[in-house]
């Protein structure tokens, strides 16, 4: 048996000694897995799917697009000279020396935190996904744009290796368009190499019947800087670990987060942050916006180790329930075993801001569409970051068609 | 930075001091427990049927239970075989009519803690303040008994309230926190053998500060306490509960649990110093305090706060609780928790927000020193119901020295869309600009720390009873002692 085989095999032994996680789980507290459990394997439906006009459209940028979790070459558009490859590819020409190396991208690290059976699934069973290796010093001119669509469960893993000096952006895009329940399963691996930087965007946009559970694992090398942007608009059920290694001094991450949420979708974002250098810094922004019966989960985890030295770390989590039967639970933790700290966080839930609804309302803008405003402002706040303008309108759009809204705001926004 | 490396040196060294063994012949029952043991307790104190039958039913609740291993503390598992369940100082079986016929022995003890009961009662009409000091198990002397009773307030060991307001007792033990709510609880439901028993009748503002001190003294003894306050309708009253433990090399157990029931528009003052033995420099010894505290607001506008000042023991599993039942409920919780060495507190709270208009506040500062490990856990629940609930949240923690560690885990849940929540927390060591700041002006390495860390508990500290302030503050002087000198 080759290594390969037998790491992917390895793998399936450990979902089936971890089967999937319960509400019995302290990481799983308040989402309920079980119902995806018959999920996990893809049912075929004869459907096609178009993609045309799918997507980001005008966005300047390299593409890969992944249908139902497999590379469409056709469909792509890949720059020269950069390392970018889909891993069944590399899988079937894993020969020698390069199959230790490929089965190292099958691996799960048991040790590493929030890993669970879908991870190991994962790895097991995983039909494809891209593998971009950036050299040293290179840079990518345009974003690569990875978008997915399906419309059957799907298993996708990617690994993104930034080296040292490099820079990069890459726009993860999730999008669904069957009528089934189905499951997509994905995880990414990013490795950053000293002063790498890499901008990385997840935006989740499936349909109502389909399901979404993910892993995004990071680690950084010294003054690497990684910029997160995960938004949550689509799926029934959406669960989320990133996992952030700040393996490195001086390495730098920027998490942020936006749920917009309605009817009767629930999102879990678990977020774990590792300071195991000195001198990193940590910035984590979430915001929640919850409508109809829909059910949010944030729980944010900041782990100083020992000699982690002037670490720098703050976590800050706004919420707002637009209806009565919506709930929201974050836990925003801290775990600290150093002095040397300078450690904040902060959650608020509540209403909007009685100043600022007043300060609208005294312009002669009516109080629904004042509260419109600033609920769409709250949102918008974590987009801010967002350097793509064209990625940002779009998730602007995406989110402001989600929340409840008359037409005298959509004609004072233009949109 | 020379200074912190000090102060956790000290930290490090301080002596408990009020580390002594009283030497009273105690009739102390053999370790084991069984439901023969629990039978000879309620004999001993000669309990009615239901109260057996209530101990006997949360026993063999207790044995289906499994000791919870969520908190963030590492301990070696207590024998439950080893412990012996029941001990009273002999001379107490005849019952001191008063402070003259108590053991001269004991009064000594109370003199070392600097609480001396003759000087009390001398002093009442200035201090204002029963004790009803509980010596290992059984309460020896009660003051202020005959001017509480004009005043129709109820304050006497719950053990004498068994047998004189039972009707009272069996309607509200347990109720609060129930025989099987937890390892622990279910434990002191099946064992307990004393605490106080405090009933506020309708309207009627309690006279004095109500206060019990509390002490572990025979070997081996687990303590297990039960306290229960009822204030009705209109009332209001002020309990005080603190404790010191002799110094000595074996764990002892401590499960105490209190309830608190507060009626329409009464309210509920609760302070804590908690001073326990918290074992020697390198872990060896202490007390491992495992408390269930809760209280219910079951009325409108009906009010409670929690103040603690959690120094000793070594290993403290404490979340002081409130339910907020009542319409326009209002729940505080304030604390400060010192661990140094190696000790290791996982403290907090819970606010459950259930009636519209319940308000809560919860502040707590952590100081972590040495190897010690320091936990916030608490949980905001905002209930369906809860109409425009409103909680304000902030835990600190500072830290000295790299080998200790503070933990913050705030649980949320939101179900109402009128609720207001907001959280802060925020972890660091003392500021080297801040240190400046001081010294710069004059003060000393030493006082510029001491005065930092005394601003860093000021929030709480501002809240305990006068009487109590000075008590805690000369805690934390001892904590940090070595510092000034």
């Amino acid at each position: 048996m080759s290594v390969l085989t037998q790491t992917r095999q390895d793998a399936l032994n450990l979902f089936e000694k971890l089967g999937l996680p319960t509400q019995r789980d302290e990481d799983w507290k308040y989402t309920d897995a079980s119902r995806l459990k018959d999920l996990l394997e893809p049912t075929p439906v004869d459907e096609n799917i178009h993609i045309k006009d799918m997507g980001i459209t005008g966005l300047d940028a390299y593409r890969m697009v992944f249908i139902n979790g497999l590379f469409a070459e056709a469909e792509s558009n890949l720059p020269e000279g950069v390392s970018i490859l889909s891993l069944a590819e590399l899988e079937k020409n894993s020969v020698g020396d390069d199959a230790e190396g490929i089965a190292k991208l099958f691996t799960v690290d048991t040790q590493a935190p929030l890993i669970n059976g879908f991870n190991a699934y994962n790895a097991a069973k995983a039909s494809d996904g891209a593998v971009i290796i950036l050299a040293d010093h290179a840079i990518l001119t345009k974003p690569l744009y990875i978008l997915h669509i399906s419309n059957q469960s799907n298993v996708i893993r990617h690994s993104f290796m930034i080296g040292q000096h490099a820079q990069a952006e890459i726009i993860e895009h999730f999008i669904s368009t069957g009528d089934n329940k189905a499951l997509s399963n994905s995880c990414s691996f990013v490795a950053l190499k000293a002063e790498a930087h890499l901008e990385h965007s997840r935006i989740q946009q499936e349909g109502d019947k389909q399901s979404h559970v993910a892993r995004v694992q990071v680690k950084q090398c010294k003054k690497s800087s990684y910029t997160f942007h995960g938004v949550e608009l689509g799926a029934a059920l959406s669960r989320t670990d990133l996992v952030v290694n700040l393996h490195g001094e001086g390495a730098s991450c920027d998490l942020n987060g936006l749920f917009v949420l309605g009817g009767r979708q629930h999102a879990d974002h678990h977020t774990r942050i590792d300071h195991k250098a000195p001198h990193c810094t940590s910035r984590e922004l979430y915001r929640t916006v919850l409508d109809g019966r829909s059910h949010g989960v944030f729980n944010g985890k900041v782990l100083v180790h020992e000699g982690a030295i002037k670490t720098d770390s703050n976590m800050s989590n706004g919420n707002i329930l637009l209806s009565k039967n919506a709930e929201i639970d974050t836990k925003p933790e801290l775990e600290i075993y150093n002095d040397d700290v300078k450690c904040a966080h902060g959650a608020t839930i509540g209403q909007l801001d009685d100043k600022q609804l007043f300060y609208l309302r005294s312009r002669g803008i009516s109080a629904e569409a004042a509260q419109e405003l600033l609920t769409f402002a709250f949102a918008d706040e974590v987009l801010v970051a967002m350097r793509n303008q064209t990625v940002r309108s779009y998730v602007e759009k995406a989110a402001f068609a989600k929340l409840p809204h008359s037409d005298d705001l959509e004609e004072m926004l233009g949109s | 930075m020379a200074t912190n490396e000090e102060i956790q040196q000290d930290l490090e060294k301080r002596e408990y001091d009020a580390g002594f063994i009283t030497d009273i012949e105690s009739d102390t029952l053999p370790p084991g427990l069984n439901e023969d043991t629990i039978r000879h307790i309620s004999a001993k104190k000669d309990e009615p049927q239901w109260l057996l039958d209530w101990r006997l039913e949360a026993y063999r609740h207790w044995l289906t239970m499994e000791e919870p291993t969520w908190a963030a503390v590492d301990y070696t598992p207590t024998d439950y075989q080893s412990i012996s369940y029941y001990s009273a100082p002999k001379s107490s079986d005849d019952g001191p009519d008063s402070l003259d016929e108590v053991d001269p022995k004991l009064l000594e003890t109370y003199e070392k803690l600097g609480i001396p009961l003759r000087e009390q009662e001398f002093l009442a009409g200035v201090k204002n303040i029963a004790v009803d000091a509980v010596f290992d198990s059984v309460s020896v002397a009660t003051t202020f008994k005959g001017k509480l009773q004009d005043a129709g307030v109820i304050f006497c060991p719950i053990s004498e309230a068994v047998h004189e307001y039972p009707e009272l007792v069996k309607q509200y033990l347990g109720t609060v926190v129930p025989q099987g709510d937890n390892f622990f609880a279910a434990l002191n439901s099946a064992v307990f053998t004393d605490g106080s028993f405090v009933y506020i009748p309708k309207g009627v503002r309690c006279p004095m500060e109500l206060s019990t001190y509390f002490r572990i003294n025979a070997l081996n003894t687990g303590q297990f306490e039960r306290t229960l306050i009822i204030a009705d309708e209109g009332s209001h009253v002020s309990y005080l509960e603190g404790c010191t433990a002799p110094m000595r090399d074996e764990n002892q157990l401590h499960a105490a649990v209190v309830e608190l029931v507060i009626l329409d528009d009464a309210e509920i003052k609760y302070a804590t110093v908690q001073n326990w033995y918290p074992g020697d420099e390198n872990g060896v010894g202490g007390i491992y305090n495992f408390v269930t505290k809760r209280a219910e607001c079951r009325g409108v506008r009906s009010k409670v706060s929690w103040t603690q000042v959690e120094t000793g023991s070594a290993i403290t599993w404490k979340y002081p609780s409130c339910v907020l039942i009542g319409d326009n409920s209002v729940g505080k919780f304030f604390s400060v928790a010192v661990t140094t060495n190696c000790q290791q507190a996982d403290t907090g709270t819970k606010m459950i927000h259930l009636g519209k208009n319940t308000k809560s506040t919860i502040i707590s500062k952590g100081i972590s020193a040495g190897r010690a490990q320091q936990s916030y856990r608490g949980l905001v629940r905002m209930g369906k119901g809860a109409e425009n609930a409103r909680n304000f949240t902030q835990c600190d923690s500072l830290l000295l020295g790299d080998k200790c560690g503070a933990h913050t885990f705030p649980y949320v849940e939101v179900k109402n869309a009128t609720a207001t929540l907001e959280h802060e927390a925020t972890t660091s060591k003392i500021g080297e600009d801040q240190l400046f700041y001081c010294q710069q002006r004059g003060l000393s390495e030493e006082d510029a720390v001491n005065m930092i860390v005394n601003g860093f508990c000021k929030d709480v500290f501002d809240e305990l009873p006068m009487e109590f302030a000075v008590e805690a503050n000369r805690l934390m002087e001892v904590s940090l002692e070595g510092s000034v000198g």
